[in-house]
């Protein structure tokens, strides 16, 4: 659960003092949006984005068109005119967990890995994050998702847990839905088989329900939106 | 009326799954009463099953796992790399049948001995890997026989058409990368369902780019949705791939009685889709046609739904079935 297994350790950086047309270059050729910032003596000095580049893009140049003088004002610029310096990072012992937290308060895409000693030890961006979720959801692997509603109280869980298992089945994953409906709970078991009529009959026959698949969801969208 | 094959065998009854498993000898046995009750067992040209040869299994699956299957069989074991697959002794033989009964089916259909052919298999082969088993499915019965009729029965191009509720992720991995087989599937959305595989960005590998479709539906959906997917997605696609032969993977689990998923099509969709099927068949291939068993396990309603199959497998334009201009 730690950032250190789930970052990208082969960092791709750049030096305060390339061109923009080069950093572009870098990160096509990665296939990357973030750029950590190094100097000289491997020190992080900031971080450069691919949305940096494109704001710092003088509009006859977005637009496509020929227009000499932005082209020239554009090549004078380096990293160090559009960068963050001094970004936020994180320490490769924080949890995946801290980071998806602070990814989502911070709206950024990634934050560079730099250990106790300042060195910059690797990135972590949303995609990675995504790669570590795909792996928790389990679905790399064939399986079939129930969705069961249950009431909040102790010991539910263990009745569910025991019905599959007492079918034989394995489980990929188990899911909990917060805020669902007032003092109900939606737990998603994600059930590693294609033979799913014995178990469905038999939570029912234990008096749970299960939820129609259309009417589903994760996630409430914030009460603002 | 057509000269419609019937590919049935004791052999594929004695595939024991066990008391409480859903891919059972009844489901079979209820499409056979099915036809017989309805009288139109007499009708259909008997299919023989016979025991396919090593060499075309290898077409499809790793020599590996060829060895892996029989040497637990015949072994013992009751399970094949998962819990699903439940087996028994004669699964092995029961397997080997389903092949190569699948094979006659396109042997005879090519000698022009039928025109078309319903095989009503067990076990089921859509979901079995390259090396795997999986999903009930141990021999890829529809990969082998497309791979039959391209090496031995002189047909270029296959087109797949599955419309059990899963998506039969083994024959699409068998193809993905080969412009000759166009595998199309129709089928409960991925990440409701089993094997969570056949999502719409699934298109086909390399050369084979563009000869993979996949229509995912949403739990609940109906007879609607699947015309219009198959109009809009499937139609389209056979009209210019050109199939010269059309293999259905045929499952009867996307019915709204079936509880193994949560569709909702009713007999009548189920006759729509066979008969667009049929029509594509005499639209792009002479009506070269071999429809063949996947899953499906609502023992109640198998035999109406077995027997609607078939009845449609039988009707020819001049009877009223529809045609594709």
């Amino acid at each position: 659960m730690f950032v250190s297994r789930s970052m990208t350790r082969k960092v791709v950086t750049v030096s305060p003092d390339i061109s923009l047309s080069e950093v572009q270059e870098r990160m096509k050729t990665h296939n990357i949006r973030h750029l950590p910032v190094v100097a000289n003596d491997d020190r992080l000095v900031g971080i450069v984005t691919d949305r940096d580049i494109r704001s710092a893009m003088p509009l006859p140049l977005i637009k496509g068109q020929d227009d000499p003088e932005s082209l020239q004002r554009f090549a004078r610029l380096t990293v160090a005119d559009v960068m963050t310096p001094d970004p936020m990072t994180i320490s490769p012992a924080h949890t995946l967990q801290d980071a998806l937290l602070l990814i989502q308060e911070k709206r950024v895409g990634a934050f560079p890995v730099v250990d106790q000693n300042g060195k910059l030890t690797g990135i972590i961006s949303v995609r990675d994050l995504l790669r570590a979720f795909i792996n928790v959801l389990g679905i790399g692997q064939p399986g079939t998702l129930l969705c069961i509603l249950v009431e909040e109280k102790v010991g539910q869980m263990k009745r569910i847990v025991d019905a599959i298992t007492e079918e034989g089945i394995s489980c990929g994953s188990i899911l909990v839905a917060r805020y669902w409906e007032k003092d109900k709970r939606a737990v998603f078991p994600y059930l590693l088989t294609n033979n799913v009529i014995r178990i469905k009959q038999r939570l029912r026959d234990a008096g749970f329900t299960l939820l129609d698949p259309m009417q589903w969801y994760l996630d409430q969208l914030p009460k603002n939106e | 009326m057509r000269r419609t094959g019937f590919l049935y065998d004791q052999q594929y009854l004695l595939h024991d799954t066990g008391p409480y498993h859903p891919e059972r000898a009844e489901r079979l046995m209820a499409i056979h009463q099915g036809l017989k009750r309805t009288g139109l067992l007499p009708q259909l040209i008997s299919v023989p099953a016979r025991r396919a040869e090593l060499r075309w299994i290898r077409t499809t699956h790793s020599d590996a796992y060829i060895r892996r299957f029989e040497e637990r069989c015949l072994a013992g074991h009751r399970t094949l790399d998962c819990e699903d697959n439940q087996m028994c002794p004669e699964t092995w033989e029961a397997a080997l049948m389903a092949a190569g009964g699948v094979m006659e089916a396109a042997r005879m259909l090519m000698a022009g001995e039928i025109d078309n052919a319903f095989c009503a298999v067990r076990p089921p082969g859509h979901h079995a890997e390259n090396g795997e088993a999986m999903g009930f499915c141990y021999f890829n019965n529809v990969a082998i026989a497309a791979r039959y009729l391209q090496q031995e029965l002189g047909i270029e191009r296959v087109g797949i058409i599955d419309f059990d509720v899963h998506h039969g992720n083994g024959t699409q991995h068998s193809f993905e990368e080969d412009p000759t087989v166009f595998y199309y599937s129709i089928h409960q959305h991925p990440s409701f369902t089993y094997p969570g595989t056949g999502r719409e960005f699934e298109t086909g590998k390399g050369a084979g780019r563009g000869f993979t479709k996949n229509s995912p539906i949403l739990p609940g959906q109906s007879d609607d949705v699947y015309q219009l997917m198959l109009e809009q997605d499937l139609l389209p696609a056979f009209a210019s791939f050109k199939p010269q032969v059309i293999i259905a993977s045929t499952g009867f689990d996307a019915h709204k009685d079936d509880e193994m998923a949560d569709m909702r099509l009713t007999d009548e969709g189920y006759a729509w889709i066979m008969r667009t099927i049929v029509a594509m068949a005499d639209r792009h291939c002479e009506g070269r046609l071999l429809s063949v068993l996947e899953g499906g396990y609502a023992l109640e309603r198998l035999p109406e739904l077995g027997a609607a199959h078939v009845r449609i497998l039988l009707e020819t334009p001049s009877d009223g079935a529809p045609t594709i201009p």
